[in-house]
C-alpha cells in the first residue's frame, strides 16, 4: 500500500478539512479570539487531522499488503483467504466476507465442472469399449470368411485407431493416475505393434526391422504400445514411394540412460515444421499433402511420456529419414543380456 | 452328454474350448473360428449358473469375457480357481495395465484385449493349451523326428538343419497338417516369435524348406494353394 497513493485518495477529506478550519478561523477572527488560542486550536486542528490519517492507513496497510503479499506468491493465489488474519477495520471485514463468498462459489463452479468432465470421462470410455464390442465382431467375421477384400480390414484397422486415439486422449489429459509402471521387455511390447500393424505394414511394403531390443524398461506396456503405434501410424503414413521402405526400431544404452530410436526412410519433415509437431492439432504441411490427419498421435504420444517419465525428441531431413527417440530414466532399464 | 469326440484323419483328442461372453453375435462367431481351428466349442447360456456348467463340461480352456451379467468376470475366476485350475484366458475391451495385472492376479492364464486380431487370438489359444498340456512326446511327420529347439529334423538316415525361421514354419504346416494354411497366418505366427520377415522372405523361406525336405526325400509335400496358401500333405 502506497502512502501517497492513499493520501490523494483522501483527497476530498482534505478539501472538507481545509474548508473548515477558514470557516473556524473566521469565527475565531469574527469573536476577536485571543492569537494565542487561535495558535492552539490550529496545532490541535493539524496534530487530529494527521493522526486519524496515518492512524486509519497504518490499520489498512498491514491487511493489504499481506493480502497483494499472498496474491504475488502463491502458487495457487485463489488460496490466499485462508492465509490472511481477520482485519480489524470495518471495510476489511467486509471485504473478507466478500472475498470469502466468491471463492466458495468459484469452487463450487470448479467442483461442478470437474463432474462433469468425470462424467464424460468416464462415458467416453464405457463408450469406446462399447464401441469395441462391434468392432471385434467385424474382425471375427471378416477373418471367418476367408479371401475377403483386405482393403475392408485395412479401414477396420483405422477405425480401431481413431478409436485408440480418443482412448489415449482422455487418459492423457486427466489428472487422475490410471497407468501402471511394471517392469517389462521391450522386445514384448515392439512385438505387439508389429502384429498390430502386420497388415498394415505389408500391404505397404515396409519392413519392420528390429535391432538389440531385448532390455527391460520400468513403463506402463499398454501406454508405451500406444505411443510406439502413433508413431509407426505416422511413418506408414508418409512413406515415401521408393522400393526398400523400412521402418527399424533399435534400442541403445547412453550415458546411463536406454534409447530407443524409430527410424524411417519415408518423406521426412520440413525443418519449420519440426519444432511444433508434438504440438496440439499441428498438422504441418506433410499433413496439408496428406489431408488426413488430426495433429492429435504426436502431442498425445507427448504427453503420455511426459506422465510415464519418459523423454521423447524428434529429428528428421526431409525425404530422407525421420528418428523419434524415446529416453527411459537412468534407473529404468536392466540389461537382459547381461 | 458331451462325449469327447475324435478328429476322423488324425485322431487326435480335440481341445475343448468354453465361451463366456454375452454378446450372442460375438459367441457365433467365434465359434465358428474356433471349430473351423479344430476346437470342440461350448458357449454358456445361463450365467447366473456358469460356475457349474464350467465345473460339469470341464473344458480344456475358457475364454472369459470380464463383463458379463449377474457375475463379472473377475469374480467368476476368483470362484472358478478355488474350484479348478481350468486355464483361463480373460477377454475384454479394457485395454488396461491395471486390469491385466488384476486378472492374472485373481489365476487367469493370459488377458487379451478386443478388437483382437483372430489369427493372434488363436496363437495364444494354442500357447496356453500347450503350456497346460505340455505333451513331453516326441513330433513327427511321417517317419522324420521334428526336434523344435534344436532346429533339426531326421529319420534313420539322415538329418538336416532348419533355420529358426523355417522351423516356425514347418511346425506352424505340421500343427495344421491337411489343412489349408494361408500366408497370413504364417506372417503372424512368425510375427509372433519376434522375426519380421516379409513376404519376399516368407517365399525364399517356404522354397528352401521345400528343397530341404526334397533333400531327406519328401519332395512335393508342401503344396501351394492358388491365392489362398499352402498345405502339408
Amino acid at each position: 500500500m502506497n502512502f501517497k497513493k492513499y493520501l490523494k485518495d483522501k483527497s476530498y477529506a482534505f478539501i472538507i478539512l481545509i474548508i473548515s478550519y477558514f470557516i473556524i478561523l473566521l469565527m475565531l477572527f469574527a469573536f476577536e479570539i485571543r492569537v494565542e488560542l487561535i495558535i492552539s486550536i490550529t496545532i490541535i486542528f493539524l496534530v487530529s487531522s494527521i493522526l486519524i490519517l496515518t492512524i486509519s492507513y497504518l490499520r489498512k496497510k498491514n491487511f493489504y499488503n499481506n493480502l497483494f503479499f499472498g496474491i504475488k506468491n502463491l502458487d495457487e493465489s485463489y488460496l490466499v483467504v485462508e492465509t490472511l488474519s481477520k482485519p480489524e477495520f470495518y471495510e476489511g471485514k467486509l471485504l473478507m466476507n466478500a472475498l470469502y463468498d466468491i471463492n466458495k462459489s468459484m469452487i463450487e463452479n470448479v467442483n461442478n465442472q470437474k463432474t462433469l468432465l468425470r462424467d464424460f470421462k468416464n462415458y467416453i470410455e464405457m463408450w469406446i469399449h462399447e464401441v469395441k464390442i462391434p468392432l471385434a465382431t467385424l474382425n471375427l467375421t471378416l477373418t471367418n470368411k476367408k479371401g475377403l477384400n483386405t482393403k475392408v480390414k485395412t479401414q477396420l484397422k483405422r477405425v480401431e485407431d481413431c478409436v485408440d486415439q480418443v482412448l489415449f486422449y482422455v487418459r492423457s489429459e486427466n489428472a487422475e493416475k490410471d497407468y501402471l509402471i511394471k517392469e517389462t521387455n521391450l522386445k514384448e511390447i515392439i512385438k505387439n505393434v508389429g502384429l498390430k500393424n502386420i497388415d498394415d505394414l505389408r500391404e505397404n511394403k515396409i519392413d519392420f526391422i528390429t535391432e538389440n531390443i531385448d532390455y527391460k524398461v520400468l513403463t506402463d506396456s499398454k501406454w508405451l504400445e500406444f505411443i510406439l503405434r502413433q508413431i509407426i501410424n505416422n511413418s506408414i503414413k508418409y512413406k515415401r514411394n521408393i522400393k526398400n521402405s523400412y521402418i527399424k526400431i533399435k534400442a541403445f544404452k547412453d550415458f546411463d540412460t536406454l534409447v530407443l530410436m524409430i527410424e524411417d526412410n519415408g518423406i521426412g519433415i520440413l525443418k519449420q515444421d519440426i519444432n511444433q509437431v508434438f504440438d496440439k492439432t499441428f498438422t504441418g504441411s506433410n499433413g496439408r499433402e496428406y489431408n488426413s490427419s488430426t495433429g492429435m498421435g504426436l502431442f498425445i504420444a507427448k504427453n503420455l511420456c511426459n506422465k510415464l517419465g519418459h523423454k521423447i525428441k524428434i529429428e528428421s531431413i526431409k525425404d530422407k529419414y525421420t528418428r523419434v527417440y524415446i529416453t527411459f530414466g537412468s534407473n529404468n532399464y536392466y540389461d537382459v543380456l547381461k | 452328454m458331451h462325449d469327447i469326440i475324435l478328429t476322423m484323419e488324425s485322431g487326435e483328442i480335440m481341445d475343448r474350448i468354453m465361451i463366456i461372453e454375452d454378446d450372442k453375435i460375438i459367441c457365433e462367431e467365434l465359434k465358428k473360428l474356433l471349430v473351423s481351428n479344430g476346437y470342440e466349442v461350448f458357449i454358456v447360456k445361463d450365467f447366473n449358473n456358469s460356475l457349474n456348467e464350467i465345473l460339469t463340461i470341464s473344458p480344456n480352456l475358457i475364454l472369459l469375457d470380464i463383463n458379463i451379467p449377474y457375475i463379472n468376470g473377475e469374480l467368476l475366476l476368483k470362484k472358478l480357481r478355488k474350484e479348478s485350475n481350468i486355464p483361463v484366458i480373460m477377454v475384454t475391451s479394457k485395454i488396461s495395465e491395471t486390469d491385466e495385472a488384476l486378472s492374472i492376479s485373481y489365476g487367469a492364464d493370459d488377458y487379451i484385449t478386443k478388437p483382437y486380431n483372430p489369427n493372434i487370438l488363436l496363437l495364444r489359444i494354442g500357447a496356453v493349451l500347450k503350456r497346460t498340456n505340455e505333451k513331453l512326446d516326441d513330433i513327427y511327420y511321417r517317419d522324420l523326428k521334428i526336434d523344435v529347439g534344436k532346429g533339426t529334423i531326421k529319420n534313420d538316415k539322415k538329418e538336416i538343419i532348419l533355420t529358426k525361421n523355417e522351423m516356425i514354419i514347418f511346425n506352424y504346416l505340421l500343427k495344421h497338417k491337411n489343412k489349408i494354411v494361408t500366408r497370413d497366418e504364417l506372417m503372424t505366427d512368425l510375427w509372433n516369435n519376434s522375426e519380421f520377415i516379409n513376404d519376399n522372405a516368407l517365399t525364399v523361406n517356404i522354397s528352401r524348406l521345400r528343397t530341404k525336405l526334397k533333400s531327406i526325400g519328401y519332395e512335393n509335400v508342401i503344396d501351394t494353394r492358388k491365392g489362398i496358401g499352402y498345405i502339408l500333405l
